[in-house]
């Protein structure tokens, strides 16, 4: 008979609860968001993405070697941190700046900070404020209408060619109801200007279904995000729901509340920190898109958060059951 | 209404729940290790050579917490000699082969009980440890309800059998509810005193609906006894999240169980102790579930104690070569090295893996998910405990451990089995409760030098 394994206990394990499988299914969640972005945005969407996730995995691949550490590709959350740079940024942005932001996240935001799991801030978006910061404009500033004919729709979107012009985000500060603001199920569709990821919100909600199903994030954990931003437009603002949720659907408040305020390593691990913390996200968006300079406000309010992180999750911990503490 | 603490969904695996136990073929010979019970190691009082028959006393007790050993099965003593152990210390065992007749000892006989201590003696003398893992002697467990600081007023017969693949416990309960009867009545006349007016509550996981209605017959006319349904939620039956969720006391750590009001004992164990008390036949075999991804046939058999496991997988049979044995039930049961070890008084399941299933994954960096302290039934934050540990100074690091609450560790090993990066989480909270532990001790040792001194 063949040696017998030994190990200490357990002797199973969940099933599927494994960190790659975890990540995998942020990427899967992502892909409606990725799809219909190069649908709106043309093939330049599609380089501007694979840019970014090919460069973070080949940085993480070449950091590792380069300190001597174990391979650690196959946990997929460089994939994730590309795919999420990528539909971060608007297709304006050239792609030899999209390598220069991968690189920047997987090697100093997360690799000089010790790997997975010690980066203080969410690589994806410490990225795109870096290049933000960097190369001026990156995100929703400047913007383009999407190549797909959704006339039906209405303004901003009658022409098949790209256009320039407004975000509704910029339209939207102007104050309810200004000129260039779109409708609600205009901004649900997302065949608008904006960065590659964050226009469409039914692909955005699917995403966040599935995770939610996947038991990968708490479903109150990006509603409350989107609640505190609602409530903030809605009784700060003028009592007018339509326009809070326009302030909802515009810009990356999904994207931010669905995939970057639930990652894991940057977020509180207790469930009434990720709370406070997406409360705290909102909170911070609303005070930037209404008096900062900025028109978008969502990746400095999670970037800061994420420097709380630790705080929240140390305040919000609950004592240990017949514990001292 | 109290939430329960237990949260994690496991897969059931309960295969042989239907299985009725068949008694083995007289095993050839029974290897008995001298430390079948939680205390020191018993003292052998046989010889090589000598004629031993069964319920024999072969093995007196020894020290603190010590339970006296039996012969199972009636032939000649063959080696006395050591084997090692999982925790590495080695223990005596003594190997009897088998004349194949099972001549039952003189010995045997109906023990005469009196008053509490002659129970208490008796129960001590049938080598009656608890089953469920522990093997904690179980006259020495009801020594301590006999405190008089402490008032019980419960007594949680623990019938969860909560781990995978099990259901030893599940067949005791079909095959002999009058056991579990009797045992209750020896315990409410020769302990009047301390538990005559106690609720005796068998909690039982309602996964086992045909043993929950069999014992509401049984019980159907006894007031004192309430059949406790819990959730089928793992782990129901750690003592810990059992006092909790059958009474809503919080066991802290450090102070022995009764004084919770609380006592608690393996379902089996008390009825393998009312079949001594009624016979005179010790602990000499059990039920035990032989299951797993490599089992040809799952069954639940009936074998002496000190039979070698590879003798059960013979009758099972193998579907594939077995990549890891596991005594006990997959959380919390022992991986052996060899499939020609001994089952022992507390070996409710022999569990064999194939090759696939018994690797686990290498573990990965930490990504903060917060799953093991969500499935913590006492909410212990391992990381926090992981970085207490590190602290060079060890009055800090023993500070700082005991505020992490670690020593509520309830060793359920939900956390190292949700954890998405396989961190050896268990072994953490373990390797900081012996550290506090020592440190412990260190301290007293100082305390007491400087008062001599």
């Amino acid at each position: 008979m063949a040696k017998l394994h030994i190990s200490s206990t357990p002797h199973i394990h969940q099933k599927g609860s494994f960190t790659g499988k975890i990540m995998l299914d942020v990427a899967i969640a992502l892909l409606p968001a990725t799809v219909v972005g190069i649908l709106f945005f043309g093939l330049t969407a599609l380089w501007v993405v694979l840019t970014c996730v090919i460069s973070a995995v080949l940085a993480e691949v070449i950091f590792n070697l380069c300190v001597g550490k174990k391979q650690t590709v196959g946990d997929f959350s460089a994939v994730v941190t590309g795919l999420l740079l990528g539909l971060n940024l608007s297709i304006n942005v050239p792609l030899w700046q999209c390598v220069i932001g991968s690189v920047f996240a997987i090697v100093v935001v997360k690799g000089f900070f010790g790997g997975l799991g010690k980066n203080i801030v969410n690589p994806a978006i410490a990225a795109r404020v870096f290049m933000l910061l960097t190369f001026g404009s990156v995100g929703a500033v400047v913007t383009i209408a999407p190549v797909l004919d959704l006339g039906f729709l209405g303004q901003a979107v009658a022409a098949p060619e790209l256009i320039a012009g407004a975000t509704p985000l910029a339209a939207l500060n102007q104050g309810a109801g200004a000129e260039g603001t779109l409708s609600v199920l205009q901004l649900l569709v997302g065949a608008h200007g904006g960065t590659i990821g964050e226009t469409c919100g039914i692909a955005l909600l699917l995403g966040y279904v599935y995770l939610v199903a996947r038991k990968v994030i708490k479903w109150y954990v990006p509603a409350a995000f989107v609640a505190t931003v609602f409530a903030c437009f809605y009784l700060l603002d003028g009592f007018n729901a339509t326009y809070a949720l326009q302030h909802v659907l515009a810009g990356g408040v999904l994207l931010g509340a669905i995939f970057m305020a639930t990652d894991y390593v940057t977020t509180p691990n207790t469930p009434w920190g990720r709370v406070i913390f997406c409360v705290g996200a909102g909170l911070l968006t609303f005070a930037i898109r209404k008096f900062g300079s900025f028109p978008e406000g969502v990746s400095i309010a999670i970037l800061t958060m994420n420097l709380l992180t630790p705080f929240i999750s140390t305040w919000t911990k609950k004592k240990t059951l017949g514990g001292i503490k | 209404m109290r939430k329960d603490i237990s949260s994690l969904h496991v897969p059931h695996n309960k295969n042989t729940a239907a299985c009725e136990p068949q008694r083995i073929a007289i095993p050839a010979e029974v290897i008995l290790p001298m430390n079948m019970h939680s205390g020191h190691d018993a003292e052998p009082i046989v010889n090589v050579g000598d004629y031993v028959k069964v319920g024999q006393l072969i093995a007196r007790e020894e020290g603190r917490f010590s339970s006296p050993v039996h012969a199972t099965v009636s032939g000649t003593v063959a080696e006395i000699a050591t084997m090692p152990t999982a925790n590495g210390k080695g223990t005596t065992f003594i190997r009897i082969e088998s004349d194949g007749k099972m001549e039952v000892s003189e010995t045997v006989k109906k023990p005469e009980i009196t008053d509490c201590a002659s129970f208490l003696q008796a129960v001590r003398d049938g080598g009656i440890v608890g089953l469920g893992g522990a093997a904690f002697p179980t006259w020495a467990k009801f020594n301590e309800a006999t405190n008089p600081d402490y008032k019980v007023d419960t007594v949680l017969i623990n019938a969860a059998e909560c781990e995978p693949y099990i259901t030893s416990d599940h067949r005791m309960m079909l095959a002999h509810p009058d056991w579990i009867a009797d045992g209750i009545e020896y315990l409410r006349t020769y302990m009047g005193d301390y538990l005559g007016n106690a609720t005796f509550k068998i909690c039982v996981e309602t996964n086992k609906a045909d043993a929950i209605e069999i014992l509401e017959k049984t019980f159907a006319d006894k007031p004192y006894v309430v059949i406790h349904k819990l959730k089928t939620i793992y782990p129901q039956g750690a003592k810990q999240v059992m006092l909790y969720n059958a009474t809503g006391r919080v066991a802290v750590a450090g102070r022995r169980f009764p004084s919770f009001g609380a006592l608690i004992i393996n379902v089996s164990s008390l009825a393998l102790m009312a079949n001594y008390l009624n016979t005179g036949m010790p602990l000499v075999e059990r039920i035990v579930t032989v299951d797993g991804p490599a089992v040809a046939q799952p069954m639940n058999l009936i074998a002496p104690i000190g039979t070698r496991i590879s003798e059960l997988l013979k009758i099972t049979g193998l579907k594939a070569e077995p990549g890891k044995v596991v005594v006990g039930g997959p959380m919390n049961g022992t991986a052996i090295y060899s499939v020609d070890d001994p089952m022992v008084k507390v070996s409710n399941a022999v569990l064999v893996f194939d090759e696939k299933t018994a690797k686990l994954c290498e573990p990965s960096a930490c990504i903060n998910c917060g799953r093991c302290v969500e499935k913590c039934p006492v909410r212990i934050d391992v990381a926090e405990v992981d970085r207490a540990l590190k602290i060079k100074n060890e009055d800090a690091r023993a500070q700082a451990l005991i505020d992490t609450g670690v020593r509520q560790c309830v060793d359920c090993a939900c956390c190292s089995y949700v954890c998405p990066a396989s961190r050896p989480l268990l072994q953490i909270n373990w390797e900081a409760k012996a550290f506090l532990k020592k440190y412990a001790a260190e301290q007293r040792e100082k305390k007491e030098a400087n008062i001599n001194g």
